[in-house]
C-alpha cells in the first residue's frame, strides 16, 4: 500500500493561504474549513458529530458569564515566566483567548488574526493573552508562527480550562481521525490525555469581571476580531 | 466537562458503589447519577455498568479514568491558586533530589516560583534512589526529581523531563584530561569511582562488566565522589549532561552507550499543595531542549 501523506501536510499550503487572506477572521476560518471538507469529507462529518454531541451536552455552558468574576490563574508563558491574571489586569482590560494548540490550523489562523489586531488593541491600553495546553516549546512556536507580541501561556493538562468547565474529551473516533490526519496534540501537550479546551475568548475588565465572552464548542468558529475590539474598547 | 462530574466519577471508580460514592461526595444519589450521565453523554459512551452495589467501569470508563484523574488533579490546583497567591502567606514546598541530579537546571523554575509565592519556603533533600522513594512515601517530600527509580510502587507518578548521557569524567590534572575520546582499553590501569547511591549503578556495573572489569572505589555520596575525582583518586562515569564541570573534564567513552532519563515524580492521589502543583506543571511544560518525546507513564 502506498504511504499516504497526512491531510495536515496536504493542507499546509491551503492553511497559509487562508491565514494570509485579507478578510475577516470568520471568512478565513471558513475558507480553511471548506478545504478540509473538500480533501476529507469524512473528517468534516466526524467533526460535526463531535460538535453536536458537545452542544447537546451543554459543554462550556458553565464557563464564567458576563458580570461574573474571571477566576485568576498562574501559568507559565512561552519562556517559563509565571504569569498571573491579576498582574495582567493591572495593565488594563484584557482578552483571554483559549486556543487548542500549535498543531491546530484554526488556532494558527486565530492567533494570527489577534496578532494583526495588536496595534489597535494596545493603542487603547488593552491587551491579549492566549492560553494553550501545549508545552513551552510549542507555545513559542505558535507565537513565532504568528509573530504574536502577546504571551502564549501553557495550561498543562487543560487544568485551568477544566476548572472553568471548558475542557472536553476528544473521543475515540475523533482521536483516530486526528492521528491519521497528522493533527496529534499529545506531542505538544506532553500527555496522552486527549483533552482539549473549547477555544473560548473572554474580555475581562481591570476589576476582574467578565465584560464579554465567546464560547462555542465548534472549534472552527472564533470570536470575531471586530467584536473583540468593541468589547475591549468598552471594558474598563 | 465539569469538575464535579469527574469528582463523582472518581468516587464511583473507587467505591464501585453508587450509594457509597454519593455519600462520600456529600450529594444525593440521583444528583450523582445525573452528573455521571451528563459526563457520559459528553464523552459519547457509558462509563459505568450500573448495579447498585456492584457497579463497575466499562472499558471506556477504565480508559478514561487515568486521563480524567490527571486533568482533575491539575484543575483542583488551578481552582485553589487564587486564594494561595493573594494571601502571600507561608508556602512550604519539599523537594527530594537524587544525589546525582544537578540542581542548576532547576533554579530558573525555583526562582519563578519564589517570585510568584513570596512566602515560599523550600526544603530540599538529597538521597539515593531508595531514599528518594522513601521521602515520597512518607510525605517528607511532595515531589522528587531523579533518574529512573527501580522501586515498584503503583502510586508513583513519573513525568519524564530529559535524557542525559553518561560520559567519562576525570580531574583536570588527570593524565587523560584534554582527550576528546577514550576507549575502555585506556582505562585498564584506572580505578573507577562508583557512587553506590546512583540510580543507575546496576546498569553502570553491567556496562562495565561487558567491557572488562575495572577496579573500583565505592562511595555513597556524589559529593565524596567529586572530591576524590578532583584529587585524581580515580575516574568516574557520570551522567554529567547538565552538571557544572568545575575542575573536571568530560571525555567521550567509546563503547559506552548509556543514558538516563531524569523525571519528576509525585504520589498519585495525594492532594498537591499549590506551590508543588505549580512547580510540577512548570517542569513538565519547560523546554528541556533535547527530546520531544516526554510522556507521562507510571513508574514501574
Amino acid at each position: 500500500m502506498a504511504e499516504r501523506v497526512p491531510i495536515s501536510d496536504v493542507l499546509e499550503e491551503a492553511l497559509v493561504r487562508c491565514r494570509n487572506l485579507d478578510a475577516p477572521l470568520a471568512d478565513r476560518l471558513q475558507a480553511f474549513a471548506n478545504e478540509v471538507r473538500r480533501i476529507g469529507p469524512h473528517f468534516g462529518s466526524v467533526v460535526d458529530a463531535l460538535v453536536s454531541r458537545l452542544v447537546e451536552s451543554n459543554a462550556g455552558a458553565t464557563a464564567p458569564k458576563v458580570g461574573e468574576p474571571m477566576p485568576t490563574f498562574l501559568l507559565p508563558n512561552e519562556e517559563g515566566r509565571l504569569i498571573c491574571l491579576d498582574d495582567l489586569l493591572s495593565e488594563g482590560p484584557i482578552a483571554i483567548a483559549f486556543n487548542r494548540g500549535q498543531w491546530c490550523p484554526y488556532c494558527r489562523i486565530n492567533i494570527d488574526a489577534l496578532a494583526r489586531a495588536e496595534k489597535e488593541i494596545t493603542a487603547e491600553h488593552r491587551h491579549v493573552a492566549a492560553i494553550v495546553p501545549d508545552r513551552q516549546k510549542f507555545a513559542m512556536w505558535l507565537k513565532s508562527d504568528a509573530k504574536a507580541p502577546f504571551p502564549v501561556l501553557t495550561d498543562m493538562d487543560n487544568g485551568y480550562a477544566m476548572s472553568l468547565g471548558l475542557a472536553i474529551a476528544v473521543g475515540d473516533e475523533m482521536k483516530h481521525m486526528m492521528v491519521t490526519s497528522g493533527w496529534d496534540p499529545s506531542v505538544s501537550q506532553g500527555t496522552d490525555n486527549w483533552m482539549l479546551p473549547i477555544p473560548a475568548t473572554f474580555i475581562v475588565g481591570t476589576d476582574g469581571i467578565v465584560h464579554a465572552r465567546f464560547v462555542d464548542p465548534d472549534y472552527r468558529v472564533r470570536m470575531a476580531i471586530e467584536d473583540l475590539l468593541a468589547a475591549l474598547r468598552t471594558a474598563t | 466537562m465539569e469538575m464535579h462530574q469527574i469528582r463523582y466519577f472518581l468516587a464511583v471508580s473507587e467505591t464501585l458503589n453508587l450509594t457509597k460514592a454519593a455519600a462520600r461526595c456529600n450529594v444525593a444519589q440521583p444528583s450523582l447519577t445525573r452528573a455521571i450521565k451528563a459526563l457520559e453523554s459528553e464523552l459519547g459512551g457509558e462509563l459505568l455498568r450500573r448495579e447498585r452495589a456492584l457497579s463497575h467501569l466499562t472499558e471506556l470508563g477504565q480508559r478514561m479514568l487515568p486521563m480524567l484523574r490527571q486533568s482533575y488533579e491539575t484543575a483542583l490546583a488551578a481552582k485553589a491558586v487564587a486564594a494561595s497567591i493573594r494571601q502571600g502567606k507561608a508556602a512550604p514546598l519539599s523537594i527530594a533530589f537524587s544525589q546525582t541530579v544537578a540542581l542548576m537546571p532547576f533554579t530558573p523554575a525555583l526562582r519563578e516560583l519564589s517570585r510568584a509565592f513570596p512566602g515560599l519556603q523550600l526544603k530540599l533533600s538529597r538521597g539515593s534512589a531508595s531514599e528518594v522513594v522513601e521521602y515520597l512515601k512518607s510525605g517528607t517530600a511532595e515531589l522528587a526529581i531523579a533518574g529512573p527509580l527501580s522501586e515498584t510502587w503503583s502510586r508513583l507518578d513519573a513525568f519524564s523531563l530529559f535524557e542525559e548521557p553518561f560520559d567519562l569524567v576525570v580531574g583536570r590534572t588527570h593524565r587523560l584530561a584534554g582527550r576528546n575520546r577514550v576507549d575502555f582499553k585506556d582505562l585498564a590501569s584506572e580505578t573507577l569511582l562508583l557512587n553506590t547511591g546512583c540510580e543507575m549503578v546496576e546498569e553502570l556495573k553491567a556496562s562495565l562488566d561487558a567491557n572488562g572489569t575495572l577496579a573500583t572505589h565505592q562511595v555513597a555520596t556524589q559529593d565524596d565522589l567529586l572530591v576524590l575525582l578532583k584529587e585524581n583518586l580515580g575516574v568516574a562515569i557520570l551522567p554529567i549532561g547538565r552538571t557544572e564541570m568545575n575542575g573536571l573534564c568530560r571525555i567521550a567513552l567509546t563503547q559506552l552507550n548509556l543514558t538516563r532519563k531524569v523525571s519528576v515524580y509525585t504520589v498519585a492521589g495525594r492532594p498537591r499543595a499549590i506551590p508543588c502543583a505549580t512547580l510540577l506543571s512548570m517542569l513538565r511544560a519547560a523546554d528541556w531542549g533535547d527530546t520531544g518525546t516526554e510522556r507521562r507513564g507510571r513508574a514501574h
